[in-house]
């Protein structure tokens, strides 16, 4: 399965903190068949040591260095909150959550970072509306 | 305290704790800016800092994890992922030569 795939990008989901949000990403990445439970649980103490928050609305959930031995495969997966989630004074509308124990997820995140330096395409990513929208926005580099 | 002329600065090391998620992100939109000073970027776990390292970026919240990694590195502190002044300081020091010190 691809690191990044259609079954992974989940739109017009709902949260009730932070924490519902970090819990709703490890789930789908225990389902994506990318980690376990143990890896879900790390992503909590992973934002505990210190805010995934990057930007433009946007966060990435992933584990500690220690919860890598629970990753399956790599994947990134994309949970849209269209009514926002306040993430520590900060307002998060995507999250994009991480499992990946070498190299291979990377492109996808230059991507990402590559969509976030530029405003208008940062706002298409908080405000897609379908799944083929924001696989184009993160497919890898050519 | 670790110091190092800008023209001396060949590798730039993002750390975080995982060396899978911010340290990414933040080494890409580096390693652009840098690329025509001829500087290499490279994301690594803060435990996992290479001995010979002489800039390393990391968020505050690890600069102290990163100093104990790397004690002769210059260790420069940045609290948010996107649009800190942290990394126009290090794109500065080496493209005009200027001291960075932790």
């Amino acid at each position: 399965m691809a690191i990044l795939s259609r079954e992974g990008v989940r739109l017009g989901l709902t949260a009730q903190d932070k924490t519902d949000a970090i819990r709703q990403c490890g789930e789908l990445l225990v389902e994506l068949g990318a980690a376990t439970e143990e890896y879900a649980a790390a992503l909590h103490e992973r934002e505990e040591q210190v805010s995934t928050f990057i930007g433009e609305g946007v966060a990435i959930p992933h584990g500690t260095n220690e919860s890598r031995a629970h990753i399956a495969r790599a994947a990134i997966a994309y949970l849209q909150f269209p009514d926002g989630i306040d993430w520590d004074g900060k307002e998060v509308f995507v999250c994009i959550a991480i499992a990946s124990k070498s190299e291979e997820h990377i492109d996808i995140l230059q991507s990402l970072a590559a969509v976030l330096m530029n405003p208008e395409s940062a706002a298409r990513l908080r405000e897609a509306a379908d799944v083929d929208q924001v696989m184009g926005l993160l497919a890898p580099a050519a | 305290m670790p110091s190092v002329n800008g023209s001396d600065v060949k590798r730039v090391i993002v750390a975080c704790d995982a060396g899978m998620g911010s340290s990414v992100m933040v080494a890409s939109t580096l390693r652009t800016k840098l690329a025509k000073y001829g500087v290499e970027v490279k994301h690594t776990p803060v435990d996992e800092i290479p001995g010979d390292a002489n800039v390393v970026l990391c968020h505050q919240g690890l600069a102290a994890r990163a100093k104990s990694t790397a004690p002769g590195a210059v260790v420069v502190p940045f609290a948010i992922f996107m649009g800190d002044p942290a990394f126009t300081k290090v794109e500065n020091a080496i493209a005009n030569n200027q001291v960075l010190e932790s």
